[in-house]
């Protein structure tokens, strides 16, 4: 999947109050995570309260890009139909560095080379008027 | 620990073949199983004082009749109390027990008809019933957009899941055959043609490792149970089934969420259903798992303790779960073979446990079963949901 290939048939994130700056920074290539000034508890997805404790004293850190893959699938046929175009195409649960995790897409390699618990690092892509986090195969560290 | 063992009963169970059918309204089925279901109970139909409609999600409109008496009307029941719609999901069953067995155990209902009807067969295009599974309990900001949807889950999980244990494709798609070999002896499955391994493995890649016949078919269904005290049930039937033990855990709403996705909390559920049910693992006489995915009938059936991690896929592959085998699982076929009606997928299976424990199960009756394992889970597998029935009280 390249960038060329992307369709504005894709569906947007339905972007939420909490969620807007994270999408704001994806714009300028950073990828913040929430962090809970009271407890320490790095957070992703974005959320209205602490879900560890509750409080509200959120910011945001950003993360270092880079995770391992926790799982993967790739999607040759019957894709829902935002998506048609771009088959085949890689979902995977990629844990980040920083202790959360987040549902991507792998790119910029053969599908056939990917593997659970392999290095990756974030790389940004326009999809209409968004910018999303995806990642692709890191250097061995 | 809940309240309810050995003092609440199904004592009714009705069902419409599972399918394709164009012709048949959403609300024929619903009330056809439900008239069958107050047949089987022995009760006058004006004796039920409470009706719990599973949700729909085919349509919106259809659903808003339900959760507007429309079941009470169609069927003329005169003293009804409350119409309560309860739905998780493919895990609703377990909801729908819960609650009815809750209202009768506090008094608050004596006779709860419990219904579920769909038409995600005919009611959706087959696009359309793509795009609202790549919708429905799938997170609109952190997860559509990167393009998930059931197919991906089945195969995020599955690949994990091989990856942690060496399990194998063939031995995990031996379960579409084990639900087949149940569905050849069941007249309300959607497909009874005998089903390989290489016959699954040579269907159409959807979402690696995930083919065509590992997924289940969207299909119209629909089923009812009646229930009430265990009290009462002694006056209406020979063969009451008892709710013994129950369990339950949400892990999560989105999958990359999950901690651990191959495993859930089926464990500490299924723990919990046993402590209360005071039995174990081998005292179960049948294993009625809920699947919609190979994958999920596996880590189930492991977690729940009937077969040691890992070694699931082989357990089915040896025909260990089939007709005659050691641990009969899954004995309506499944979502794979009897078809997939949403909320109704747990429905099918927990109505398929009650008609095997009633003894009413016909050619795939399971000899001499007093006890039964039921799981339910709903959405994005976010739940793990169990139930120990039995016709006796453990």
């Amino acid at each position: 999947m390249t960038q060329s290939d992307e369709k504005p048939n894709r569906p947007e994130p339905e972007v939420s109050r909490v969620g807007a700056p994270f999408w704001e920074a994806a714009g300028n290539k950073k990828l913040l995570i929430q962090h809970c000034k009271a407890c320490n508890e790095n957070i992703f997805y974005p959320r209205i309260r602490c879900p560890k404790c509750h409080r509200e004293e959120l910011d945001w850190i950003e993360a270092s890009g880079k995770g391992v893959i926790y799982s993967y699938s790739v999607v040759l046929n019957n894709a829902p139909s935002g998506f048609l175009a771009d088959m085949p195409y890689v979902v995977a649960i990629v844990r980040l560095e920083e202790g959360v995790q987040m549902l991507s897409n792998i790119v910029d390699c053969d599908p056939d080379t990917i593997h659970c618990d392999m290095p990756v690092e974030v790389v940004f892509r326009e999809v209409g008027k968004f910018t999303l986090p995806l990642f692709r195969p890191a250097e061995q560290i | 620990m809940s309240r309810l063992k050995g003092n609440i009963a199904v004592v009714g169970i009705g069902e419409v073949p599972t399918g394709r059918y164009p012709e048949r309204d959403c609300m024929d089925g619903c009330v056809t199983s439900a008239v069958q279901a107050i047949a089987d109970a022995g009760i006058d139909k004006n004796e039920i004082d409470c009706v719990v409609p599973c949700g729909t999600v085919f349509s919106g409109a259809y659903n808003s009749d339900l959760v507007t008496s429309r079941v009470v009307e169609e069927l003329g029941l005169s003293r009804v109390h409350n119409n309560v719609q309860v739905f998780s999901g493919g895990a609703s069953s377990a909801s729908m027990l819960k609650v009815a067995g809750s209202l009768v155990q506090s008094g608050m209902a004596r006779h709860v008809l419990c219904v579920h009807s769909e038409k995600l067969g005919t009611g959706l295009s087959g696009q359309a019933g793509i795009d609202l599974f790549a919708l429905a309990g799938i997170h609109r900001e952190w997860e559509v957009p990167f393009g998930q949807h059931y197919s991906t889950i089945a195969g995020l999980v599955t690949t994990r899941y091989k990856y942690e244990t060496g399990t194998t494709d063939e031995q995990i798609t031996a379960v579409q055959v084990s639900n087949r070999k149940w569905a050849e002896l069941n007249p309300n499955a959607m497909f009874r043609k005998p089903l390989t391994v290489e016959e699954v493995m040579k269907s159409k890649m959807l979402a690696t490792p995930i083919r065509a016949k590992h997924s289940n078919m969207l299909a119209d269904g629909a089923a009812a149970f009646i229930v009430t005290s265990a009290e009462r049930a002694k006056d209406l039937t020979e063969t009451p089934v008892y709710v013994l033990g129950s369990g339950g855990r949400v892990t999560h709403h989105s999958l990359s969420q999950e901690a651990d996705i191959t495993r859930f909390g089926y464990a500490e559920a299924a723990a919990d259903a046993f402590e209360e049910a005071g039995l174990s693992p081998k005292d179960i006489d049948i294993a009625e798992i809920y699947d919609s995915y190979p994958i999920f009938e596996i880590i189930a059936l492991e977690e729940m303790g009937f077969v040691e991690r890992g070694k699931g896929g082989a357990f089915f592959l040896e025909g260990r779960t089939w007709p005659g085998g050691e641990l009969p699982t899954t004995t309506n076929g499944g979502m794979s073979s009897q078809g997939h009606t949403g909320g109704g997928g747990g429905f099918a299976i927990l109505v398929e446990a009650v008609r095997q424990l009633m003894g009413k199960a016909e050619k795939r009756q399971v000899p001499d079963a007093r006890f039964a394992a039921v799981t339910a889970t709903g959405g994005t597998y976010v739940d793990a949901q169990v139930e120990i029935l039995g016709n006796e009280i453990s």
